[in-house]
C-alpha cells in the first residue's frame, strides 16, 4: 500500500499538501523519511512488547499469557501492527467519531516524534468532539431500550448531557451516580434519561442499572430464579425496591403537557387499591411488592432494598433520595467488582472490537470470561485511577491489542485478540461522514435551535430521521448489526443526497472539485483522501480513470465515482 | 443468537457461492431487460401458479389508538353505555354490528368476531406492543413483531419486494427484535422528512427511495462501477462485510428494477376496482396490501386512527368507521374474487377497547377490560361471534380471550409453529408466543 509519502513523491504537489508543508522546519524531512523507515519496521516484524515498564504493555503480555496453549500466541506474530495511516483513520473515527482530513492525516505520518501516537490519542481526547461522539453512544445505549418511544423526546437532553461531562472528563462513578440519582424536568435535566427510557417502572430501571453499570442482567430473575445464575428473584426485587418512589410525571403547563418530569415521592400509598391497574403509575405505592406468582392478584411481599452483589442492606423507612443516593455509593465501590469490569468490558469491545465477555452487557460471576486475568487487571488499576474514563482510553488505545491490524469478527473457534475487528459505524459518525464527503451543511444547530422550542421537533431533524434507518443498539453484538434493504436504498437512492453528489452544483465537495482546473488522476485521489481517508490503490485508480474515459460526459462520471464511493463497504466500516 | 437464527439472519452463509461480479451486473441488467419485456399482467399470470404453492399471507389492519367497541363490533343501543349508537342486521342472522359499517354488515358470513378480548394493559405504547408481539415490553429483549415472524416463517423466496411491508403510521408496532433487522417492517407512506425520499405518483403509497435519481442505464453502470471498484480493495479486514454488502445491494437494487415494483401503483388498478376500495389513504392501503400479496408479500399492515376518542367519540368513530368501512368490506370481497381469501388472513384490531361509560366530554376512555377483535380468511370459519359481554359492555361472561390465546389462534391459522424455540441475544430460550391456546373451532 502506498503511504502518503510515498505517493506525494509521485503525485502533484497539492494545495493543502503545500500549506502543511510550510508550516514545517526543514529539519522536519530528514525526521519523517527516518519515522518512515522505522515505522516499516515495526509493521513487518513481530510486534515486540516493551519490557513491563508500562501499564499497558503488562496488559499485553497478560493477555498474551492467558492464551498460552491456545493459537494466539502464534496468531500474534502474523497479525502485524497497523501502520500510521490505518492507526490515524481507525482513532479519529474511535474517538471523535470522524474520518480524519487529508491535512491530518499527512500530518500524523510526516510526524517523526516516536510517541506520535500517544500524542494524538491524548490530544484527540480534549477535542470537543470525542464528547460528542460518545455522548451520542450513551444516549442510545440508554434509549435502545426503551419502554416506549415517548423517551426519544429527550434525545436531545441526553446526548447533551453526556457530552458535557465526558468532555470535562466526569469520573464513571460520578456520572453512575448522577444518573442514578436525577430528577427534574427531562428537557432539561439529560441524567434523567434512565428513569425516562423506563418511564420510572421500578423493575425496568433496576434491570437497566444492573445492566448498563454491572453488566449483570438480574432481570432475568424478575420473574423466576434463574436455572444457572446465582442471583435470585427475591434478589432482584430487592434491586427494585430501590426505586418504587421515584416517578415519571407529566408536566402541564396552561393545560398543555409540554413535557415529564423525574421526581421522588415520598408520602403516598404504600399499598396498590384493590382492583387498580398495576401498570398505571397514579396507583403504584411507594414501596416494592415481589408478586405473588401463585397470586398475580395479590399485594405481595414487601421488599426492602439490598444490593444483590454486595449483601448491603438498607435500614427501613428510607426516602427516595436516600435509596438512591445509597445505591449509587454501593454500586461504585471497591467491592463491587463488576463496576468496573462493565465498564472496561464495553469500552474494550467498542476499540479493540471484541469484549471479554460477549454481549456486552451480560457479563458476570456465571458468564465465561475469554480472558479474566487481564480484565481483572485492567479494572482493578481503573479502580484506582478513580474510574478515570480518558486514562482507560489512554491506557486501552496504546496496548498492541487495540493497535494490531483488522481483521472481520472471529469464528468462535478463532483465538481471541488475535487482531482488532472491523465493524460498522455508528449512524451519527455515517451521518457526519456523509455530509463531509458531499460538502452537505449540517444542520444540527437549526435542529439544536428547534429542539429548544419543542423537544418533538428533534425527532423529525435529518440526523435522527438518518439514525432511525441506520441505528443499532449499541449493546448488541457487533457481527449481528447486518445492513437492511431500506439503508442500502437511502444510500443509493435519497433525493438529498444526490444532491450532495452532483457535480455541476458549486456547493458541493464535488461541484468545486471539479471547478478547479485538475488533472482526472488528482480529482480521483482527492476523492478518496475526502471520503476513505486514503488515496486509491493502483487497481482502484485504475478502474476509475477508465470509467471516466469511457463516460463522456466527465461531470457525470466522477458523479458515478462519488456515489459508488459512499456506497461502499469501506465507507460504512470502521477497521 | 443460536447458530439456527445467526444463519438465517445473517447473510454470511458459507455454503452458497458469493455471486461474482459479473453475475452481479448480469442480473441487475437482466431485471431491466424485464422490465421492457414482460407486462404487469404477464406478471401476474405467470404468478398465479406460484400463487397455489406459496403458504399462507396476512393482512393486519391495525386500528391505532385503540377503536370503541361499542361504535364498531358490539353496540350496546339497549343499555345507556351503548350511547346514540345504533345497531344493524348483518348478512348472518343473529349477529348485529354497529350501524357504522354497513357494507361490512353484508360480509358477517365471513368475519369471526371476537367479543371477549380481554387484557391487563391499558398504555397506548405498551399495548401496542403486546398486540404486536402477544409480550409485555421489557428493557432486556425485544420480541419481534407479528409481521417480523410471518416473514421469518413464511416468506416466499422467490419474491423480490421486502416479505413485512408496514403502510401508514404504526406507533410501537414493533419490528424484527431477535430474528434481527432482515425482519424489520419495510414502511411504506409513513410521512415525509428529508430522508424519505422523492413519493411516486402512485398514489402517495411509493416507498421512499426506491425511484432511481438517474435513468436506467446511468444506474446499472453505477452499480457496476460500484461492483468492480469492491473488487478492487484488497483487504481482509472486510472482505465478509464486503461479500454481505454485495448481497444487500444486489437484493435492493433487484427490488427497484423488479416488475414487482408495479405493485405500488394503484393507477395500474381497473376504475371499478379503484371506485370499490373509494378514496382516503387507508383505502389506498387496503388496495395497496392486496396487490403486496397477490404479489407475494407474506404481511402487510395497514394502519388507521386515531380511534384515541377521549372525548366526542360518537362523531369521531363515525367518521373513522366512514374511513374504515368500505376499504375493509372491498379487500375482503376483492381477495374472495381473488381465489386468494382463503390463503390470506385479514385481522382487524387495536391495542384496547373503551370504557362502557361515556365520559363528561362525550368520550370513551381505556378499556382493555373488554374488547373486539376481527378474524378473516385463511380458514377463518365466517358467520361467528366469540365470546359475549354482560349487557352494560363492562365484563366478559364466559371465558376471556386474552393475547397469547389470540397470538396462539394467528399462528395456528397461518401455520407457524408456536413451539419452535428461538434464542434471545443472552441465550433466552424464546417462544413466538409462551402460553395460552388456539380458539376452539375458529377456522374451519
Amino acid at each position: 500500500m502506498p503511504t502518503v509519502l510515498t505517493r506525494f513523491k509521485s503525485l502533484p504537489v497539492r494545495p493543502w499538501l503545500k500549506a502543511v508543508l510550510a508550516l514545517l522546519p526543514t529539519a522536519f524531512f530528514a525526521g519523517a523519511l527516518a519515522a518512515e523507515t522505522l515505522n516499516t519496521a515495526t509493521s513487518t516484524t513481530a510486534p515486540k512488547v516493551a519490557a513491563a515498564s508500562t501499564f499497558q504493555a503488562r496488559l499485553d503480555e497478560s493477555l498474551i499469557a492467558e492464551s498460552q496453549g491456545s493459537a494466539i500466541a502464534g496468531a500474534v506474530t502474523t497479525v502485524k501492527r497497523v501502520d500510521d495511516e490505518a492507526f490515524v483513520r481507525r482513532v479519529y473515527l474511535d474517538i471523535v467519531g470522524q474520518w480524519p482530513t487529508a491535512a491530518e492525516l499527512t500530518a500524523f505520518v510526516l510526524d517523526p516524534s516516536a510517541n506520535k501516537r500517544s500524542e494524538l490519542v491524548s490530544r484527540l481526547l480534549e477535542d470537543r468532539r470525542y464528547g460528542e461522539n460518545w455522548g451520542r453512544y450513551w444516549r442510545d445505549v440508554v434509549l435502545y431500550r426503551r419502554a416506549e418511544d415517548r423517551a426519544l423526546l429527550m434525545q436531545g437532553t441526553a446526548a447533551q448531557y453526556f457530552s458535557e461531562v465526558l468532555n470535562v472528563n466526569a469520573t464513571w462513578d460520578t456520572i453512575a451516580a448522577e444518573l442514578i440519582t436525577a430528577s427534574g424536568d427531562v428537557s432539561e435535566q439529560g441524567s434523567t434519561v434512565l428513569f425516562m427510557a423506563q418511564m420510572g417502572d421500578p423493575n425496568e430501571v433496576a434491570s437497566e442499572v444492573s445492566r448498563i453499570f454491572c453488566g449483570v442482567q438480574i432481570s432475568c430473575a424478575q420473574c423466576h430464579d434463574h436455572p444457572t445464575d446465582r442471583w435470585k428473584r427475591e434478589q432482584f426485587h430487592q434491586l427494585a425496591a430501590f426505586f418504587p418512589r421515584t416517578f415519571v410525571r407529566p408536566v402541564v403547563v396552561d393545560g398543555q403537557q409540554r413535557s415529564y418530569a423525574v421526581d421522588s415521592r415520598d408520602f403516598g400509598p404504600r399499598f396498590m387499591p384493590a382492583g387498580a391497574d398495576a401498570n398505571n403509575p397514579r396507583f403504584r405505592p411507594i414501596e416494592h411488592y415481589m408478586p405473588d406468582l401463585k397470586d398475580p392478584a395479590s399485594q405481595g411481599t414487601l421488599m426492602q432494598p439490598v444490593f444483590f452483589v454486595t449483601g448491603q442492606k438498607l435500614p427501613e423507612e428510607q426516602t427516595d433520595m436516600q435509596r438512591r443516593e445509597t445505591l449509587a455509593k454501593w454500586l461504585a465501590s471497591p467491592e463491587n467488582p463488576w463496576f468496573a469490569k462493565a465498564l472496561v468490558n464495553r469500552l474494550w469491545a467498542e476499540l479493540v472490537g471484541e469484549g471479554f465477555y460477549e454481549p456486552v452487557d451480560d457479563i458476570g460471576p456465571d458468564r465465561r470470561c475469554s480472558a479474566p486475568k487481564t480484565l481483572e487487571l485492567l479494572a482493578t488499576e481503573f479502580t484506582k485511577q478513580g474510574y478515570d474514563l480518558k486514562w482507560l482510553y489512554r491506557t486501552i488505545l496504546a496496548t498492541e491489542a487495540y493497535q494490531r491490524e483488522s481483521r472481520p469478527q472471529r469464528n468462535p473457534e478463532d483465538p481471541s485478540f488475535a487482531a482488532n475487528c472491523a465493524h460498522r459505524i455508528r449512524a451519527d459518525q455515517l451521518y457526519d461522514a456523509l455530509l463531509n464527503a458531499l460538502g452537505l451543511p449540517s444542520d444540527d444547530a437549526v435542529a439544536t435551535g428547534m429542539y429548544q422550542q419543542n423537544p418533538r421537533f428533534a425527532l423529525g431533524s435529518p440526523r435522527a430521521q438518518f439514525s432511525r434507518v441506520f441505528g443499532y443498539d449499541p449493546s448488541s453484538k457487533r457481527d449481528e448489526v447486518t445492513g437492511s434493504i431500506p439503508q442500502a436504498l437511502l444510500l443509493m437512492n435519497a433525493p438529498n443526497l444526490a444532491a450532495g453528489i452532483n457535480g455541476r452544483s458549486t456547493a458541493t465537495t464535488l461541484g468545486k472539485l471539479l471547478a478547479e482546473d485538475r488533472k482526472d488522476e488528482s480529482v480521483v485521489v482527492e476523492l478518496y483522501l475526502r471520503c476513505l481517508a486514503r488515496e486509491p490503490n493502483a487497481k482502484e485508480l485504475a478502474v476509475c480513470l477508465e470509467h471516466v474515459k469511457q463516460t463522456e460526459n466527465r461531470v457525470e462520471a466522477f458523479e458515478d465515482l462519488l456515489w459508488s464511493i459512499v456506497n461502499s463497504t469501506e465507507f460504512l466500516h470502521r477497521q | 443468537m443460536s447458530q439456527h437464527l445467526y444463519r438465517e439472519s445473517q447473510v454470511r452463509v458459507h455454503g452458497n457461492r458469493v455471486i461474482g461480479r459479473r453475475e452481479f451486473f448480469k442480473r441487475t441488467a437482466l431485471a431491466g431487460a424485464a422490465a421492457g419485456a414482460l407486462s404487469w399482467t404477464d406478471c401476474i399470470s405467470a404468478q398465479a401458479a406460484d400463487l397455489r404453492k406459496r403458504g399462507m399471507s396476512c393482512i393486519l389492519l391495525w386500528m391505532q389508538g385503540a377503536p370503541s367497541q361499542f361504535e364498531t363490533f358490539d353496540p350496546k343501543p339497549d343499555h345507556e353505555n351503548g350511547g346514540e349508537t345504533k345497531a344493524i342486521a348483518t348478512n348472518v342472522s343473529g349477529i348485529r354490528i354497529s350501524e357504522n359499517l354497513p357494507e361490512i354488515a353484508k360480509l358477517a358470513d365471513k368475519l369471526a368476531i371476537i367479543r371477549s378480548m380481554s387484557t391487563k394493559e391499558g398504555n397506548h405504547q405498551r399495548a401496542s406492543y403486546m398486540l404486536h408481539t402477544s409480550y409485555v415490553p421489557t428493557a432486556t429483549v425485544r420480541h419481534p413483531s407479528l409481521g417480523s415472524v410471518a416473514a421469518h416463517e413464511l416468506a416466499d423466496a422467490a419474491c423480490e419486494l421486502p416479505a413485512f411491508v408496514r403502510i401508514g403510521q404504526v406507533q410501537n408496532g414493533g419490528n424484527g427484535g431477535y430474528l434481527g433487522t432482515a425482519y424489520d417492517a419495510f414502511d411504506v407512506g409513513g410521512g415525509g422528512g428529508r430522508f424519505a425520499g422523492a413519493m411516486g405518483s402512485g398514489g402517495g403509497m411509493t416507498p421512499s427511495n426506491t425511484a432511481i435519481t438517474t435513468s436506467a442505464d446511468r444506474y446499472r453502470r453505477r452499480l457496476n462501477l460500484l461492483d468492480r471498484l469492491e473488487g478492487a480493495v484488497e483487504n481482509p479486514a472486510i472482505a465478509q462485510a464486503a461479500a454481505d454488502h454485495r448481497k444487500l445491494y444486489d437484493k435492493a437494487a433487484r427490488m427497484i428494477m423488479s416488475e414487482q415494483m408495479k405493485a405500488f401503483e394503484l393507477r395500474d388498478e381497473p376504475q371499478s376496482v379503484l371506485d370499490a376500495y373509494g378514496s382516503g389513504a387507508f383505502a389506498s392501503g387496503c388496495l395497496l396490501a392486496r396487490r403486496l400479496i397477490e404479489t407475494g408479500v407474506t404481511f402487510v399492515e395497514v394502519g388507521l386512527g386515531t380511534w384515541d376518542t377521549h372525548q366526542d367519540n360518537f362523531t369521531a368513530c363515525k367518521a373513522l368507521c366512514g374511513q374504515l368501512d368500505r376499504p375493509y368490506a372491498a379487500l375482503l370481497r376483492d381477495l374472495e374474487q381473488r381465489g386468494m381469501l382463503d390463503r390470506t388472513l385479514v385481522v382487524w384490531m387495536g391495542e384496547f377497547g373503551r370504557t362502557p361509560r361515556v365520559n363528561p366530554r362525550g368520550g370513551r376512555d381505556h378499556y382493555p377490560r373488554a374488547f373486539n377483535v376481527v378474524l378473516a380468511g385463511g380458514g377463518v370459519k365466517g358467520g361467528q361471534v366469540i365470546g359475549e359481554t354482560t349487557a352494560g359492555g363492562e365484563d366478559v361472561v364466559d371465558s376471556p380471550i386474552s393475547e397469547k390465546d389470540l397470538f396462539q389462534s394467528i399462528y395456528q391459522t397461518l401455520k407457524i409453529n408456536t413451539h419452535k424455540e428461538f434464542m434471545s441475544p443472552i441465550g433466552r430460550p424464546m417462544k413466538v408466543v409462551e402460553g395460552g391456546a388456539p380458539i376452539p373451532g375458529l377456522t374451519v
